[in-house]
């Protein structure tokens, strides 16, 4: 999925922050001092701006994404990676939480995602905000907008790997389909 | 019995076997049968739609006696461990609602809200390697069994939850041949077979490759076990429901596909 943000982020933001700045909040949300940040402890660390807890499933998807030797954590030098991504998020977020409520509705979901480049249908969309306003406030907060895109993005990649001639329609068989759908779920 | 499901997927009608699909046509809203040759001898089965409204048969069940016999099994019987002392009143425990279950209720609620959220439930339930359940499988059940929507199961439904909970626990035991308290690749093939499931040793070792978590052990715990299981049936569900040729192979849009899988998410 081409991946663009439509926004310009102001430099500061994106500069990569430095080492003694990360370390400093590594150990702070390594509660157990054991060198690698479990799921619980960065869920704990994370906060999705609407006093309830962080997604436990965005986080688990997050730090499978940098836990390179599947140790069910990320160790500092991964940290830095899954620093910048919820950063990153965050300010995609931002740009359309426009009145910093901490979620966002279905207009701007739809904007969001379109300017990722997706092109979904109306319905669709009732379908993706069903799924992932967690909280049933038919708005979507920003732990389950970044599940939302993980999975999409998931989803796209798998469909194309099969839709080989690229025309929006693949083929499968039973088994094809059980482990495209089981490697994104 | 006419159809060929040859192709890869399970066939309906096996006598003996019942079918992955919770019961043929009657698959909505019929109560889901007993897994297949699963050892509990109990009624009501694994094979619950979950997610879909309208499937409905997961959550009414019908008269099911409890799974009896489980007791001192080393599958996450924690919770059960200590019944007595809740010293529930037999006298008060609503109708339909399963007696074991209705002690584990209370012990399990732990702010006494008479909902038992998620979290409660991640809490009270541990594998055979004393791992705490995973937070994709609570959260699963209890939208299994959550009527409301509100993330959280009243009585009723976690009597529900816990009896399906429970078949699938005999039917893991039934398969961890070498009780090791996981279930292996071959394992898992085995059971896969058994509930009538007509997948390649490949698709089961991708299964357990897939879910068994940390530290790359070869075998699934209980937890993923249920997940890999229901979310197989609800797919082979949505699977069937395109596949109206009977062939064993669907032509699927891009959105479609998006659809069909967003809507089977945990």
């Amino acid at each position: 999925m081409a991946y663009h943000s439509p926004y310009r982020t102001p430099p500061h933001i994106n500069a990569p922050p430095d080492q003694s700045f990360l370390w400093n909040i590594f150990q702070r949300v390594d509660k157990d001092r054991s060198g690698v940040i479990s799921d619980s402890e960065l869920q704990q660390a994370l906060s999705n701006g609407t006093w309830t807890p962080f997604n436990p499933v965005t986080v688990r998807s997050i730090i499978s994404m940098f836990d390179r030797e599947n140790k069910g954590g990320v160790n500092f030098n991964e940290f830095a990676g899954v620093w910048k991504y919820i950063t990153d998020w965050q300010n995609i977020f931002r740009t359309y939480d426009r009145d910093n409520s901490g979620f966002i509705d279905r207009n701007e979901l739809k904007q969001a995602l379109t300017g990722f480049g997706y092109r979904l249908s109306d319905q669709f969309y009732s379908t993706l905000i069903e799924k992932f306003d967690r909280q049933r406030k038919g708005q979507v907060a920003f732990d389950d907008f970044i599940q939302c895109c993980i999975v999409l993005q998931r989803l796209t990649d798998v469909f194309r790997r099969y839709d080989t001639d690229q025309d929006g329609w693949i083929q499968v068989s039973y088994e094809q389909y059980l482990s495209m759908v089981f490697n994104v779920v | 019995m006419s159809f060929n499901y040859g192709q890869g997927y399970p066939r309906g009608g096996h006598p003996q076997q019942g079918n992955p699909y919770g019961g043929g046509q009657g698959a909505y809203g019929a109560y889901p049968s007993a897994p297949p040759g699963g050892g509990a001898g109990s009624s009501g089965g694994p094979y619950g739609a979950y997610g879909a409204p309208g499937y409905g048969g997961q959550y009414g069940h019908g008269p099911g006696g409890a799974p009896g016999g489980y007791g001192g099994n080393p599958y996450g019987g924690q919770p059960y461990g200590q019944p007595n002392r809740y010293n529930a009143p037999a006298g008060n425990i609503p109708p339909g609602v399963n007696p074991e279950a209705y002690q584990w209720f209370h012990s399990v609620d732990a702010d006494r809200s008479g909902f038992i959220n998620s979290k409660e439930l991640k809490q009270a339930l541990v594998n055979s390697n004393w791992s705490n359940f995973n937070d994709e499988t609570c959260l699963m059940m209890i939208n299994m069994f959550d009527k409301t929507r509100s993330g959280r199961v009243d009585l009723f439904g976690f009597s529900a939850l816990w009896e399906y909970m429970q078949q699938w626990r005999a039917m893991f035991q039934q398969h961890d041949r070498d009780r090791s308290g996981s279930i292996s690749g071959t394992e898992l093939h085995q059971a896969l077979t058994q509930m009538g499931y007509k997948l390649s040793p490949q698709f089961s070792e991708m299964l357990v490759q897939r879910f068994s978590g940390r530290g790359g052990s070869h075998g699934i715990q209980l937890d993923h076990f249920i997940q890999a299981c229901t979310q197989l049936q609800s797919m082979t569900q949505v699977f069937r429901e395109r596949d109206t040729g009977m062939t064993g192979n669907i032509r699927l849009s891009y959105e479609d596909f998006l659809t069909s899988a967003v809507t089977r998410l945990i």
